[in-house]
């Protein structure tokens, strides 16, 4: 696999676009100056790379906390935490604070090992997850020609982890949960990929920075050449962002850990610093899939219209996060958790042929566009993808998909 | 060299431990952990790709399906799995020596060509490859995964009759279609048990 290490061009070493990678550049040039090895060098840069983004995720994921519960109360016409200095702004301090200094129970009957890897095994993923992804136009932590292949790989680790720490727990809610988890991980993570093909195939390459930057440019002088705004894209960039609250287990996707049901389905038996690490890892994997969203649909760093190419472009992408993640805020204080029968259902009947109606469109939109032939791309695709959602509409409303409840134990 | 001196060694372990241990769920991650391992072996040789797809497809997918299968199939207990042990030594290694001999004469053929220096075939040429020369490899790959789900969601459920209705039914997508009452009549709304006085 070759890593490409951020070539610089030598502009002004404080000008805004390069400012998150000027710790990078300090160290770099402090280890040539000082005549050290090429290998230490890269491996350096690559830290201290890694180490930004770190930085700024954990900080986000503090404040997240606190703005999630804020938002919440907000919707909820409450106040929310006001106590920890002016507007709660202490408040993710002082939760640090209580998770680490509370008293780290491990069950009886619990796998020792497995319980103290499986927290760990959860962080690890969505922080390596969060490194191929490009912030900005310079500023992609590592580059990688497999970027998105790598994302998925990854993340198809959290699986396993979530199913361990439900196992090793040696208790009922925690396994219940580590089921629920993986079925919805498994079969959400299909549609996710299935709608990302489609990016994949109209871009034509793996490789996360060029995506993005074949999505640069304007149609009509102001519309921004995103991939949302074509007709695949805009059904695959739903189903992904769908599919994606699904893979993050929130609302109203959190069956695995539906506390109204099983307690915290596989975070139930952890206590103190292990659980914050679940919430870590939970949250990271949020900025990572959301990023990955904002980057293949949402155009990543570029600007969304001409003339605003003086802003830095990775205050662009991180907006564009937050927008995001603002939505799946909103979405978590207005839905109702889903059935498990329900879930399935819409991830199998609904999502997957959705998204699996993505990739012919997009092989027919590039070919057209491809021969200059914009318009009738428009004319056949979006027919292809309104005509299918219309039948299964008809379908799901006539009860013919959709399923009514059984009982198995309770009525007898 | 480096990469595979240090792999090697923890793919056997692993491996083994995968054989050796009793409880069904270890075995499962340990295979986990073996699996990952020569991902990280493809990727160490320079096959990005295949150590990346190996990580999604066996680790993401394989050995998620293999624990899942545990948790509903409830295997048997580990001591009954122990008492079997010295039975299924004699058998187990007669089926594995052919395979060592084999492997060991693939790689005495080979070894005498140096290896050349490793170069990643780009993903443009795996995929124009994949679609082309080993395409009908591939479908009839898709075909038999195919008639294995099918045929693994026909199984799941209690074959009584066979027709298309059951086979929709089976897939999970009519659930009412093959039942009489409620293709015409409403389903009853939930109803609150009767209250007593």
């Amino acid at each position: 696999m070759t890593l490409l290490l951020a070539q610089a061009e030598e502009p002004s070493l404080w000008s805004p676009e390069w400012l998150p990678l000027l710790p990078q550049r300090l160290v770099v040039d402090l280890l040539t100056n000082w005549g050290a090895p090429d290998w230490l060098v890269s491996l350096a840069a690559t830290g201290v790379a890694a180490g930004v983004v770190l930085g700024v995720f954990m900080t986000a994921f503090a404040l997240l906390s606190l703005i999630e519960r804020k938002t919440l109360a907000r919707v909820q016409n409450r106040i929310g935490p006001n106590r920890a200095g002016p507007f709660g702004i202490l408040q993710p301090v002082a939760d640090g604070i209580k998770m680490l200094t509370k008293e780290d129970i491990v069950p009886a009957k619990a796998e020792k090992l497995l319980h103290l890897l499986a927290p760990i095994l959860i962080v690890v993923p969505a922080i390596l997850a969060l490194g191929v992804i490009p912030y900005g136009r310079e500023w992609t932590p590592v580059p990688m020609e497999l970027g998105l292949l790598f994302f998925f790989a990854v993340g198809s680790l959290t699986e396993l982890s979530v199913f361990m720490a439900g196992w090793a727990s040696g208790s009922k809610f925690p396994m219940l949960g580590a089921m629920r988890a993986i079925s919805q991980m498994v079969s959400y993570e299909l549609p996710l990929v299935l709608s990302a093909i489609a990016v994949i195939m109209v871009s034509g390459t793996l490789s996360l920075p060029d995506i993005v930057n074949q999505q640069g440019g304007f149609h009509l002088g102001f519309l921004p050449a995103w991939n949302i705004l074509t007709p695949w894209g805009l059904v695959g960039g739903l189903v992904f962002f769908v599919a994606s609250i699904a893979e993050a287990n929130r609302c109203p996707f959190d069956l695995p850990e539906g506390e109204s049901e099983i307690v915290a389905g596989h975070m139930t038996e952890y206590s103190g610093f292990k659980y914050a690490l679940f919430f870590m890892g939970e949250y990271l994997g949020l900025f990572a899939i959301s990023g990955l969203g904002v980057t293949l649909f949402l155009g990543g760093w570029q600007a969304p219209l001409p003339g605003l190419d003086f802003v830095p472009s990775w205050i662009w992408f991180f907006g564009k996060l937050a927008a995001i993640i603002f939505f799946f805020l909103w979405i978590r204080a207005t839905y109702p958790r889903l059935r498990m029968d329900q879930l399935m259902r819409f991830g199998w009947l609904g999502l997957i042929p959705v998204s699996l109606l993505t990739i012919p469109a997009a092989g027919i939109w590039t070919l057209l566009w491809r021969a200059d032939h914009g318009l009738l791309a428009w004319v056949i695709t979006v027919p292809l993808l309104l005509v299918p959602y219309a039948i299964m509409t008809v379908l799901f409303n006539k009860r013919l998909v959709r399923a009514n409840r059984t009982y198995r134990f309770a009525e007898s | 060299m480096i990469s595979l001196l240090i792999l090697a060694p923890l793919i056997l372990l692993a491996a083994l431990g995968a054989v050796w241990k009793a409880r069904p769920v270890h075995a499962a991650l340990l295979l986990a952990l073996t699996l990952s391992l020569g991902g990280a072996l493809y990727i160490a040789l320079g096959a990005g790709f295949l150590g990346l797809v190996q990580f999604m497809v066996y680790v993401g997918a394989v050995a998620v399906l293999i624990v899942f299968a545990l948790l509903i199939t409830r295997p048997r207990d580990e001591t009954e799995e122990i008492a079997r042990r010295p039975k299924s030594v004699l058998p187990g290694l007669l089926c594995t020596l052919p395979l060592v001999a084999v492997l060991l004469y693939a790689v005495g053929r080979n070894v005498a060509e140096p290896a050349a220096e490793a170069k990643e075939l780009p993903i443009e040429r795996i995929g124009e490859l994949l679609f082309t020369t080993h395409a009908p490899a591939v479908l009839a790959v898709a075909v038999l995964l195919t008639a294995v789900m099918l045929g693994a969601a026909l199984f799941a459920r209690e074959p009584k009759s066979f027709g298309v209705r059951r086979l929709a039914s089976a897939l999970g997508a009519t659930e009412e279609l093959g039942s009489p009452q409620s293709a015409d009549k409403p389903a009853p709304a939930f109803q609150n048990p009767p209250t007593t006085k």
